[in-house]
């Protein structure tokens, strides 16, 4: 906690820090429903992110329009820009294959594939990438090592993904996601299908990768948005309430709605 | 509150309530008992008219005293008792004789079923996975399209429910005649029908590889008398004049002209189609109109148990795979297939099985053949299989053909209940393995 509000103040002022992401006047629809009204947010590098709200506000919908996932939606359309560097996100023309390389997700549900340990975290390089095998081995290697994940699978690299535990298959995605290089993680509720003790050990994870990614996290736990995020936004209805430093926003909240939420009044 | 837990108490109501739960228990089990022992009834008749046909007798020198009928053979023999009895490998080897049931076998039978459930799988089993996987993984946006679309599945669903004999006479106006826009096979010799391959006369038989070609339309089951000089073509297309010659060493020497020499009193029959690549349009009543027909059969249940299994695999792993980079074939290639594998073949065995066992569109397509003399030479042949074999003989007024019947009825079940017990196999090994 106390190193997060260090690196927060030394990061200080804010505006120099390089933008990941920069959401402008963003709206998104699935069909009629409009499930997000004009959000403007920026994103900052290598930073922890969180979005916090109750359900159906709009948090999830807009982490996968980052990197379109909401494509594979028939009904989801969307207006607006989301900016990553040069990069205009939702433009038609936009290489989704590139731009998914450059922005991993984990899911919620822990979803390693049927297949074993090692070519779950090949699955992306191979896609991506002509790799001989001992690059890939290396890469497999570093990708699990960072993860956190290589002491306990390294003796079973080729034994089915899905003897894991939740916890450990979770590290595992999120291994399978770092494996491509991407430079923004997108992580929808990483933990609510874990027990304790293995939620601590990704929030440790999630603490140590925001060194070298941008990490955008949706979650439903109030405790962990204050552990390991350094900004939060809160989300209600579509919208954003508010946006800040997270022991700002959730020690002074500067509206009440989301002084209510913080404090469990609703959600 | 005492009325209550008088009702609850009573125990009239009691005892009623679990009387009549005990009556219905009774009729389900006597409602499904039922069906068993129709079931085992039926298995037995089968099993005990037709197992004498596996038995065959033999006598000390190896010949064979009686196929069919077991009883009368001991019955004869009891005071030597040197009489054997061993495994009929005749009827499961051999073909259809006419009236001569202890004779008869379903060799070819089994084979023309065998080659024909191969075609038939080889077409079906492709355009049924193919639609499988556009139904459920390319569900466009557009909304013409997206109508489209779900008039296909709707198409998809009642075809599962069409009575087969329906597509027996599809496959008739499809494969057999193709819509008549080429002319006939069956009418009058002057039209050709399109053909690839040859069909040459008995004196080429004599000649070797030597191939002599004649318009399809002079093809005829009754033989005809060979004339000198006549003009014949060869397999290129070349014309030649047809010797006709006392005996073998009268051949010309001439390596052109004995291209075209027949032995003298040598009849010219019926065509033959050498070459196993022979081909015609249209197809006409031959075993690939059959598998053909079949495959129109089995299509729509391919189709659904391929959708079935794509349906159950996780949208989760779709996800991570998008999520990766993934195009939306790489998906289905590298994620959603491999998965949904074990699902999909357990789905075409079991619809391969229904191929085998159908007999209405393959009476339809290719007649109720029960045998060929000259066996199954190329896809335009006709051959028997096991179903209409079946047909045949049990309607045989021959009493004993009803007995080669059950016999031909159990193998096939026998076949059934292999290829059923790999589909449930593979369904259970691999199963467990996806979630």
């Amino acid at each position: 906690m106390s190193t997060t509000t260090d690196s927060q103040t030394t990061a200080t002022p804010e505006e120099k820090r390089d933008l990941a992401i920069q959401l402008k006047d963003f709206n998104a629809w699935y069909g009629d429903f409009q499930a997000i009204k004009d959000i403007n947010l920026d994103i900052r590098a290598r930073q922890v992110t969180a979005f916090i709200g109750p359900s159906g506000c709009g948090k999830s919908t807009l982490l996968k329009w980052i990197n379109r996932m909401n494509d594979i939606v028939p009904s989801a359309w969307a207006k607006g820009s989301i900016r990553m560097g040069e990069l205009e996100i939702l433009n038609k023309q936009t290489d989704v294959v590139s731009l998914r390389r450059r922005v991993g997700m984990v899911f919620q549900k822990p979803n390693p594939f049927p297949k074993s340990i090692f070519d779950n975290v090949a699955f992306g390089p191979r896609l991506h990438f002509k790799i001989g095998n001992q690059d890939l081995a290396a890469l497999v290697e570093w990708s699990l090592r960072k993860a956190a994940v290589w002491d306990e699978v390294k003796d079973r690299l080729h034994k089915s993904a899905l003897g894991l535990s939740g916890g450990q298959q979770q590290r595992l995605c999120i291994a399978r996601a770092i494996a491509t290089g991407p430079e923004v993680l997108l992580m929808d509720e990483p933990c609510s299908a874990l027990d304790p003790a293995s939620t601590a050990r990704v929030e440790d994870l999630v603490y140590e990768l925001r060194k070298q990614y941008t990490i955008v996290m949706v979650t439903h736990n109030m405790q962990q948005a204050s552990r390991c995020s350094d900004r939060t936004a809160f989300f209600f209805e579509g919208e954003i309430v508010e946006e800040g430093e997270t022991q700002q926003l959730f020690t002074r909240p500067k509206n009440q709605k989301t002084n209510d939420y913080v404090s469990g009044k609703f959600g | 509150m005492s009325q209550n837990d008088n009702f609850y108490s009573n125990p009239k109501a009691e005892s009623t309530r679990k009387f009549t739960s005990s009556v219905f228990a009774m009729a389900c089990l006597i409602v499904s008992s039922l069906a068993v022992v129709i079931l085992v009834t039926l298995l037995a008749t089968i099993v005990i008219s037709g197992k004498s046909v596996f038995v065959v007798k033999k006598d000390q020198d190896g010949n064979v005293v009686s196929r069919f009928d077991a009883d009368e053979a001991t019955e004869g023999t009891d005071e030597s008792g040197e009489i054997r009895s061993g495994v009929n490998w005749n009827f499961l080897s051999g073909d259809h004789v006419d009236n001569k049931p202890e004779q008869s076998g379903i060799g070819q039978a089994v084979l023309g079923s065998a080659l024909i459930c191969l075609i038939c799988a080889a077409v079906a089993i492709p355009i049924g996975i193919g639609t499988a996987i556009f139904l459920e993984e390319f569900q466009p946006r557009n909304k013409i399209l997206r109508w489209i679309h779900g008039l296909v599945q709707l198409n998809i669903s009642n075809l599962a429910g069409v009575p087969s004999i329906v597509y027996g006479i599809l496959g008739l106006t499809t494969f057999v005649y193709l819509f008549n826009v080429l002319p006939s096979i069956k009418t009058d010799p002057t039209p050709i029908p399109w053909e690839v391959g040859a069909t040459h006369w008995y004196q080429t038989r004599t000649l070797g590889k030597n191939i002599v070609r004649f318009k399809a339309g002079d093809r005829t089951e009754t033989p005809i008398e060979l004339t000198q000089n006549e003009i014949c073509v060869d397999g290129e297309g070349n014309e030649f004049e047809l010797i006709i010659v006392d005996k073998r060493s009268d051949a010309p020497a001439d390596a052109e002209l004995r291209k075209g020499y027949a032995l003298r009193g040598r009849k010219a029959s019926m065509v033959k189609d050498t070459w196993p690549w022979f081909f015609r349009l249209p197809f006409g009543k031959c075993l690939l109109s059959a598998a053909l027909t079949l495959a129109l059969v089995i299509l729509p249940i391919v189709i659904i148990s391929s959708q079935e299994a794509i349906r159950a695999v996780p949208r989760s792993i779709r996800e991570a795979a998008f999520g990766m980079g993934a195009t939306q074939w790489q998906v289905v290639r590298k994620t959603v297939l491999p998965a949904a594998t074990p699902g999909i073949m357990t789905g075409a065995i079991l619809s391969m099985s229904r191929a085998i066992g159908e007999a209405a569109p393959v009476l339809a397509v290719m007649g109720g053949v029960l045998g060929t003399t000259r066996g199954i030479e190329s896809l335009m042949s006709q051959t028997p299989v096991l179903p209409v074999t079946i047909y045949g003989w049990a309607g045989d007024h021959n009493a004993g053909f009803e007995n080669a019947s059950s016999a031909a009825i159990i193998v096939l079940l026998v076949v059934l209940l292999v290829m059923n017990s790999i589909a449930i196999l593979i369904r259970n090994r691999y199963e467990k393995k996806l979630s």
